[in-house]
């Protein structure tokens, strides 16, 4: 396997995948988006309310606000040596709120959260929580843990993971009259036309649609499209939770675990035979 | 009732995006256009921002009638 890094930013990154499969990409994403752990907000304690959202929009609203997480210093709850239902200091994270509006409406926003880990802390400071009149206040105090998006999306570190196959177009300049029907067709602007030639401007936009093929006049087709099926563009972008890079480190990790498990378990039945 | 933090669909954060979308709309910009600035790409989260009307400021309003009043009256 070899891997070509495309693009990479923050948030966002895009891969080229060579000499794989689906079986493998498809499971890293799968995984990506589903037993990669994270950290949200799971219970909230109300102390005051008085503004005109319910508890328990308040606390889902608080529960969708991605937190930067630190995947090695936390435990996942089920995991941790605490066995406690409450949490303790390594697979839990105290934020407290206290807002209140003094002067006349104002907007409480994620960036007032105090964490009392400086590490963990909204991705974004300028997520708006609720709206409070004059005279309201909203005291809360919220215990965030980490946790699977197989459970609840709010623990899905990524907003996007996608794979495609990388696509392979043909064009057969014997057949081809250049009347340009497939350029005006693809919605993605793959296509350009350079004097009687067609040319394949930016290949990695294709979405293999195939509408170009179906254009084409020309019996049998000037141009042919598809998918290299062992070549894979593999994108991620993530809430911001964790660094694209380390969700794909973790999906890798999680399937070799869950490949060894199901390896001892085979075995064990084997024994028992 | 109010913006909703993530996009429906995929769990991308929008709500960070909704004041910044509002003022440059309503200050004539082109929609389509400040969402492309605002790197929001699917469709699905165009229409979180797109579609969206903040009714708490509706409901806030009856909050600030009420306050007006009782001020009033601490007034006279
Ligand atoms: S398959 Fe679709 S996206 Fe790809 S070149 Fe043809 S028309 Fe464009
Ligand atoms: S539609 Fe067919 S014949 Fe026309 S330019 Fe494209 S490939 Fe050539
Ligand atoms: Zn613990
Ligand atoms: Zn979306």
């Amino acid at each position: 396997m070899k891997i070509e890094v495309l693009e990479k930013d923050e948030r966002n990154m895009r891969l080229l995948i060579r000499e794989t499969d689906v079986p493998y990409v498809n499971a890293l994403r799968r995984i990506a988006i589903s037993e990669v752990p994270c950290l949200a907000i799971g219970e909230v304690v109300i102390i005051e309310n008085s503004s005109i959202l319910q508890d328990e929009m308040i606390s889902h609203r608080l529960g969708l606000i991605p937190l930067k997480t630190d995947l090695d210093s936390y435990n996942l709850p089920e995991e941790c040596e605490c066995k406690s239902e409450f949490g303790c200091n390594l697979c839990r994270v105290t934020l407290t709120l206290d807002a209140e509006a003094k002067e006349g409406t104002r907007t409480v926003y994620s960036g007032e959260l105090v964490s009392e880990n400086p590490e963990i802390v909204p991705v974004s400071d300028k997520i708006p929580l609720i709206k409070l009149a004059k005279e309201q206040r909203l005291r809360l105090e919220a215990y965030a843990r980490l946790g699977k998006g197989k459970n609840h999306a709010k623990w899905q570190p990524v907003s996007k993971c996608t794979y495609k196959y990388l696509p392979k177009i043909e064009i057969y300049s014997k057949r081809c009259d250049g009347c340009g029907k497939c350029v005006d067709i693809c919605p993605r602007k793959v296509l350009a036309k350079s004097q009687d030639k067609i040319e394949v401007r930016d290949l990695m936009a294709c979405i293999l649609c195939q509408d170009c093929v179906k254009a084409c006049p020309q019996n049998p087709k000037a141009i042919e499209v598809s998918g290299d099926e062992n070549t894979f563009v593999f994108n991620i972008e993530s809430t911001g939770a964790l660094p694209p890079e380390r969700v794909l480190a973790e999906a890798v990790k999680i399937l070799d675990k869950q490949l060894e498990q199901f390896e001892n378990d085979l075995k064990v039945k084997k024994d028992e035979d | 009732m109010i913006i909703p933090i993530r996009c429906f669909t995929c769990g991308k954060v929008v709500g960070d995006s909704w004041e910044e979308f509002a003022r440059r709309v309503k200050a004539g910009e082109n929609a389509g256009e400040v969402l492309d600035s605002l790197g929001i790409k699917r469709y699905c989260c165009r229409r979180m921002l797109l579609s969206h009307v903040e009714i708490i400021d509706e409901v806030l309003r009856f909050y600030e009638e009420a306050e007006k009043r009782k001020e009033a009256r601490n007034f006279y």
